[in-house]
């Protein structure tokens, strides 16, 4: 395919999408990949170098530090996946509404994107988790979940509410200059003079035509969703050990004993490492995606 | 023969920033069934916003139809609601626009493109649609139909594009075809081909035309009647033999001097018409082409000449338009 042909011939994007890919084929076969679980701790074995049995050492706790990591990547994954869905189900429906209708319902959707502008991005991420996370955990209690409670998996759920229910405003905001610019085309009011539907005429007409700056946007925004979990589970209102993440593996290896143990500093690198490659994949592969569907603006 | 679309003192308006542009300004006009009506005038005088209004198409806001009716088959379309205006829109009524390479969506292969109305309004299945494509394309002049129908816009000329949008605009048997200036982005031999395919199609159907340009030349060989705009207002109205023969508002001659014959001395030149039309915001009280004229008087300058008769179904509006007949010099017949 051209597309496949143009981002091969561009090495960051390449490089960009094979990082991508390795770290989705590490989240997809996370069970098989970890030689050990991802909370099997071993106080025998703790705090190794790098050797046969630990490819990248062990932690305090004698967590095998290799199986951590890719378990990271499930959570990372998972995160991404699921915030993107929520930017998309958000931002898409929305952006198209207020660029095509105008209005007051412009007016009202967009003020809301300015409001989630308004703030600092991560700030106002950080005031939803924390809000958030009490709420959430006291209405499962409330319901006699306490499983689920303890499990950890509403960890995600506030992380994925916190960062889709923010994100979303600044696909809105792109959908909506393609809408406005796409809907005084010819075509279009071609199409609405054969009489076709207005949820029609978006659908089918006017977001196709903007998919190429929908794809690049959200390739890009997958890199910032990666660091925001990593920045929230660093922070400690993110994903709790002994959820893997490689933000709070972060945390736990600087904070307890990066400054008793210097030697140790790859228990701090590796997941840093990690993260910054997975931010900066994304990045290549956007702006090579970016240069790949628009050939012309090189 | 039945009247079947009446279009009575239409107003439309833009309510821009720099002011209220008076875009049409109480257009009124019929269409008999079958009847090929040409809309003449140079860019911004209204014809496409004209028929735009009829076909409730103006971007609202910042556009407004202030006022009139459009009566096609007896409804008032600017009264009946969305529903029922989707189903006139490609059904009843169909549009082909000027500018072929813009009015195909470039992400839909043309044979989805054409589907689209068979499906929406005759409740075609998949199936019956394309085959129905297939004729459509055929009927326009397509060769090898069947294998462009997965074909996307990039892979046509300018022509077979336009022969796309008019198969499009014809899926339905539409009982009235705007022409919105179908050729002006085509080379001249294709403009010929064009003009062709619609009057066959319009022998073969029984269909009415509007038919927009401001080539005089172009409308001469296709309609029977012909309205010439200016400043959104209707400026004179008559039978296309009359309008040759004998043009009695001083822009029409105007726009006739402007058109190159063949059939006269090479010496003969082209006149064009001085000036600008007047600014659509702040709309002179008088006669909209005064500062224009070459017969103004001064009763021009303060009142709006309204229609008048000017001969058997011939309207004109000018003050002086027997002064013009009788200064104006010979015409020529076609």
């Amino acid at each position: 395919m051209q597309l496949a042909g143009r981002i091969a011939r561009n090495p960051p994007a390449l490089l960009g999408a094979l990082v991508i890919l390795m770290v989705a084929l590490m989240a997809i076969f996370a069970p098989a990949l970890a030689p050990y679980a991802y909370d099997q701790q071993n106080l025998n074995a703790a705090r190794q170098a790098p050797s046969p049995a630990h490819w990248l050492g062990t932690d305090d706790l004698g967590r095998d530090m290799l199986s951590r990591v890719i378990w990271g990547a499930r959570s990372a994954v998972f995160v991404i996946v699921m915030v993107t869905i929520i930017d998309l189900a958000l931002g898409l429906p929305l952006g198209a509404a207020a660029g095509y209708w105008g209005g007051w319902v412009d007016t009202l959707i967009m003020r809301v994107v300015d409001v989630l502008f308004a703030f600092p991005g991560l700030l106002f991420v950080f005031l939803v988790a924390a809000t958030l996370k009490p709420g959430i955990l006291n209405w499962a209690k409330a319901i006699g979940l306490n499983d689920l409670v303890r499990s950890g998996y509403l960890d995600y759920a506030v992380v994925i509410i916190a960062l889709g229910g923010v994100g979303w405003g600044g696909l809105a905001r792109m959908v909506r200059g393609q809408v406005l610019m796409l809907k005084e085309r010819e075509f279009v009011i071609g199409a609405r003079a054969l009489g076709v539907p207005t949820w029609r005429v978006i659908a089918r007409h006017i977001l196709p035509n903007a998919i190429t700056p929908i794809i690049v946007a959200l390739s890009m925004g997958m890199g910032d969703i990666a660091l925001s979990e990593g920045y929230l589970s660093f922070l400690g209102i993110g994903l709790q050990p002994p959820a893997p993440s490689w933000g709070n593996i972060l945390a736990d290896n600087a904070g307890r004993y990066w400054r008793t143990f210097p030697q140790m500093i790859w228990l701090v690198f590796i997941p840093g490492l990690v993260l910054a490659a997975v931010v900066f994949a994304f990045n290549f592969f956007g702006d090579g995606l970016n240069e790949a569907l628009n050939p012309e603006i090189e | 023969m039945a009247t079947l679309l009446e279009v009575k003192d239409l107003r439309t308006e833009f309510h821009t920033q720099d002011g209220v542009v008076h875009a049409v300004n109480g257009v009124s006009f019929a269409v008999d069934e079958g009847e090929t009506l040409g809309l003449v005038g140079e860019s911004g005088c209204g014809k496409s916003v004209s028929v735009l209004s009829v076909m409730r198409l103006i971007p609202i806001p910042p556009g407004k139809i202030a006022g009139g009716q459009v009566l096609f088959q007896g409804r008032d379309l600017l009264a009946v609601d969305d529903e029922e205006i989707r189903s006139v829109r490609g059904n009843k009524i169909a549009m082909v626009f000027q500018d072929p390479m813009t009015s195909l969506n470039p992400v839909l292969t043309i044979g989805t493109q054409i589907s689209e109305a068979l499906e929406l309004h005759l409740g075609m299945t998949k199936e019956q649609a394309r085959k129905r494509s297939v004729e459509l394309l055929k009927m326009v002049g397509i060769p090898e139909a069947e294998n462009r129908l997965d074909d996307y816009p990039h892979q046509f000329s300018g022509g077979m594009r336009q022969r796309v949008m008019i198969a499009m605009a014809l899926s339905c048997s539409p009982q009235l075809l705007i022409a919105d200036e179908p050729t002006t982005a085509l080379d001249v031999t294709i403009q010929a081909q064009i003009v062709d395919i619609v009057k066959r199609l319009k022998r073969e159907l029984g269909m009415a035309v509007i038919w927009i340009t401001h080539d005089l030349g172009v409308i001469a060989g296709l309609a029977d009647r012909i309205n010439v705009m200016y400043a959104g207002f209707v400026i004179e109205s008559a039978s296309n033999k009359e309008i040759f023969a004998n043009p009695v508002h001083p822009y029409t001659l105007g726009l006739l001097g402007s058109i190159p014959r063949l059939d006269e001395a090479h010496k003969a030149k082209l006149t064009p018409i001085e000036g600008l039309p007047p600014d659509l915001i702040e709309m002179p009280k008088g006669c909209p082409f005064y500062d224009r004229c070459r017969f103004r008087a001064e009763r021009c300058a303060s009142e709006n000449p309204p229609l008048e008769l000017a001969g058997v179904r011939h309207w004109v509006a000018c003050w002086n338009w027997q002064d013009v007949q009788k200064k104006r010099g010979p015409v020529g017949v076609r």
